[in-house]
């Protein structure tokens, strides 16, 4: 509706789809793994509208670096559990 | 001299000055007149003014004083609100219904000049002088029947004013005359209820002109009567002329239908049907009547100073466009006719930046326990009233990427000025809802107030950035909506430093949670630190039992910001942008989803609800069977939708343009904005519209389509209690990672 400059979903989106060459190219199993990394940064595009940044595709990037962060320290986190349970109880 | 109380019910210009309608205290419909001379200005364009001179004033001054009206004409300074000081020729027109045909001549034989004050409705200038609105209890001083003086007895922004015994006379078609020809037409008032037939006309029209004779009402209430009785009653009448107008000497105005582009949507309005010396309102062409009724439009007339005929037909940015107006007149502000004022230029950046609207959070997706839903409270408008964001307020300085550009504060702004008491009124009106008891009889006008009140608030903020708005500016609107984010991140942040997780942010609300938090009382502390950190009043909606937030529908990994169901703890169930609050959903398929939710609401807590489950789904088999076997009314089938252009202009022959053509067949030719109902039918063409003559063989409905449909309905219930997403009061930090596990769709 009379916009001067495309919303940030609108941003996100057209970036998504300048991809859709390269996704073609890859194999099955690592288009999926490609659509996460979009979603997860899709989870952040307030913060990224927010952010303003010139660039939206470096905010992007990072925000898919947060939810991949997120990930380690979960996983992190659960190995640390499971070393320090008394074996036998695992 | 006279002197005489009542209740103002109309003004309108007539052949010497104004008509005044006033019911006084007796009871008695007193039709006055009034001297009322009014003035518009006009001013070289600017750069033309070097050296003081203003060549095209003087010719226009000749030129003025050539016409045959009575005018009066003057040098003056007034003040432009963003030029400020003006040197202007004042106008004042003796009789103010020569100032339209004047100002046409005029405007096209000097174009090039900046005109003010030139086309305002006469009830705001009324208003502005006298401090008299429609519906406005006051005192009149009389000679005869001429008005020498008028005062006002109560103020707009009165809670409960005392308002004027009227008669009202209901008229109605006796049947939608979109979907068959009426063969009579029915009237009501005090009880009764008749119905008279078309034919034979002359007994119509003498039994209809009784009837206003003896009820004499003051509102005549119709159905389509904008649209097609009213108009189809003055075409039966041409000989022999009913009493439609109360005004002898005045004659029913028209309007043409219209359809507009607002806010995302395609709007059409009816053909308008406006009388003299009583009102027309038509609840099929009156804006929001479902939602706030008479009740809201004759409030809106109080607030705004139009007409009760106009406010009812109008939308509320056109309410509080009104409003504005007031005000400047009273500030001796002038009010342009053509706005004038450009963007300025701002760099890229600034304009990253600053074309940005509210924020959006994406939720966390699943189902949560004990949320708190918090609202700021009239968020924008309190923004513009608080920090004095106004046109002529945003200074153009150095651009801060927080709150934008500067505002000044030494002076009050036009639109915080004309926004403060209507944002004092809405506090008061909600403080007494939440106290009055339920059978209080003013709870319902005090509903619709706030209601109306809702819209004046929503379009004030929109107006400020609309370019036709004439006291519209885009960097107020930008103000305004950083202002907005900045307070809903401090809001945020207050909650965070609380120990609340933040579950999602919408614009003005913020939804959130913390391990014991259960009571309203437990939120208030957050509360108050908000309201120390913003300086906005905030409000606790409710807390809700549990609350889901679903996933898109095209995919089940990305949250969307407005799709959601909820129990609040009183019982009262929440629900947004799912199929139930759709205006195309099948009755059919709304009521199941209500039906569910009825029965999850009975829980007390989600995972009893989570018990009632099995309840949920045998209700959803048993409506599929009905749906099966044929038992339901096809009626609670139809599809609703708008048409959204004109029928040449679709591409693609969609569902509802399909059905507006087999319409269109029957010479029902439908305007975009205007409603399409059909069924889905199996078969070629797939669709059948429901208002084409013809039974419709309820074998042909498209059984499948409506399981599809119904299923989908009720997954979106579902799937928030089936799906393992389901997030159940851990500690906050590993809270935070199961966002990342987003539901399992059965699709």
């Amino acid at each position: 509706m009379g916009r001067t400059l495309p919303s940030i979903t609108q941003e996100f989106l057209q970036e998504q789809a300048s991809f859709a060459r390269f996704r073609r190219a890859l194999r099955r199993s690592d288009q999926i793994a490609l659509d996460d990394l979009f979603a997860s940064a899709h989870k952040h595009i307030a913060a990224a509208g927010y952010a303003a940044h010139a660039l939206p595709f470096e905010t992007f990037l990072l925000a898919m670096l947060l939810e991949e962060h997120k990930q380690v320290i979960l996983l992190r986190q659960q190995m640390d559990e499971k070393l320090r349970l008394p074996p036998g109880n695992g | 001299m006279a002197e005489l109380t009542g209740w103002l019910l109309d003004i309108y210009t007539g052949e010497e000055g104004l008509t005044i309608w006033l019911l006084d205290e007796a009871g008695e419909r007193r039709c006055l007149h009034q001297a009322f001379p009014v003035s518009f200005y006009v001013a070289s364009p600017a750069g033309q003014l070097a050296g003081g001179r203003a060549p095209d004033l003087r010719a226009a001054w000749r030129w003025l004083a050539s016409q045959k009206e009575q005018i009066h004409l003057t040098r003056a300074e007034r003040r432009d609100l963003f030029a400020g000081s003006l040197p202007v020729l004042s106008i004042e027109v003796q009789r103010p219904g020569d100032l339209p045909g004047l100002f046409r001549r005029f405007s096209s034989a000097f174009p090039n000049l900046t005109f003010y004050d030139a086309d305002l409705p006469i009830s705001l200038r009324y208003a502005a002088v006298f401090g008299v609105f429609a519906l406005c209890h006051c005192r009149v001083e009389l000679q005869g029947n001429q008005v020498k003086a008028i005062t006002a007895l109560d103020s707009p922004w009165d809670l409960d004013p005392e308002y004027p015994p009227l008669r009202v006379l209901g008229l109605e078609p006796d049947c939608n005359p979109a979907h068959a020809e009426p063969k009579g037409v029915i009237f009501s008032y005090s009880g009764y209820r008749y119905r008279l037939p078309f034919e034979p006309v002359r007994g119509l029209l003498a039994n209809l002109n009784a009837v206003l004779r003896m009820v004499d009402p003051d509102l005549i209430l119709t159905n389509w009567g904008d649209t097609w009785l009213l108009p189809k009653l003055l075409e039966l009448s041409k000989d022999n002329p009913l009493l439609l107008n109360r005004d002898p000497a005045a004659t029913i105005t028209r309007k043409a239908q219209r359809t507009y582009y607002a806010y995302g949507q395609v709007i059409y309005r009816g053909a308008q049907m406006h009388l003299a010396g009583r009102w027309h309102i038509d609840t099929c062409n009156a804006v929001m009547y479902h939602d706030y009724g008479l009740d809201g439009i004759f409030e809106l007339a109080r607030v705004t100073g139009l007409p009760v005929q106009t406010v009812a037909r109008v939308s509320p940015g056109t309410g509080i466009s009104s409003m504005q107006i007031v005000t400047a007149l009273r500030q001796g502000i002038l009010v342009p006719w053509h706005k004038q004022q450009a963007e300025a230029s701002k760099s890229l950046l600034d304009l990253v930046h600053a074309d940005m609207g509210g924020m959006v959070y994406q939720p966390t997706i699943g189902l949560h326990e004990n949320v708190a839903e918090v609202d700021f409270v009239s968020m924008y408008p309190s923004i513009m009233a608080h920090f004095n964001i106004s046109p002529e307020t945003v200074l153009l300085g150095e651009y801060n990427p927080r709150t934008g550009l500067p505002i000044t504060r030494s002076e009050p702004g036009l639109v915080p000025e004309t926004l403060q008491p209507l944002l004092e009124k809405r506090i008061a009106i909600k403080s007494q809802l939440l106290v009055l008891p339920k059978w209080d009889p003013r709870r319902k006008r005090y509903k619709a107030a706030a209601s109306a009140h809702k819209w004046l608030l929503v379009t004030c903020f929109g107006y400020l950035g609309y370019k036709n708005a004439r006291f519209g500016r885009i960097e107020s609107h930008e103000a305004v909506t950083a202002y907005g984010r900045e307070i809903l991140l401090r809001a945020k942040e207050a909650a965070e430093d609380l120990g609340f997780e933040v579950l999602h942010l919408y614009v003005d609300g913020m939804w959130i949670k913390k391990p014991g938090s259960v009571t309203v009382a437990d939120f208030q502390p957050l509360l108050d630190e908000i309201v120390t950190r913003t300086g906005l009043p905030i409000g606790l909606d409710g807390v809700y039992r549990w609350v889901a937030f679903l996933p898109s529908r095209m995919d089940a990994r990305i949250p969307v910001a407005n799709r959601y169901f909820g129990v609040f703890q009183s019982g009262e169930i929440k629900v947004r942008g799912i199929e139930l609050r759709r205006h195309d959903t099948p009755d059919f398929i709304k009521e199941l989803q209500q039906q569910m939710l009825d029965i999850l609401a009975r829980a007390p807590d989600a995972e009893q609800a989570r018990g009632l489950l099995p309840q949920v789904q045998a209700l959803v088999r048993r409506r599929l069977a009905d749906l099966k076997r044929g038992r339901v009314p096809p009626e609670k089938l139809i599809v609703r939708q708008t048409l959204s252009r004109e029928l040449d202009a679709y591409r693609s022959p969609s569902p509802t343009a399909v059905a507006a053509r087999q319409l269109a067949e029957y010479n029902k030719d439908l305007r975009p904005g205007q409603v399409v109902r059909f069924v889905y039918t199996l078969g070629k063409p797939g669709v059948r519209a429901w208002d084409i003559p013809g039974e419709l063989d309820a074998r042909t409905i498209d059984v499948s389509r409506y399981s599809t449909l119904l299923e989908r309905a009720a997954e979106t219930i579902l799937q928030a209690f089936l799906s393992k997403g389901i997030e159940t009061g851990l500690p906050l930090l590993s809270n935070l990672f199961c966002s990342n596990k987003a539901p399992v769709l059965q699709e």
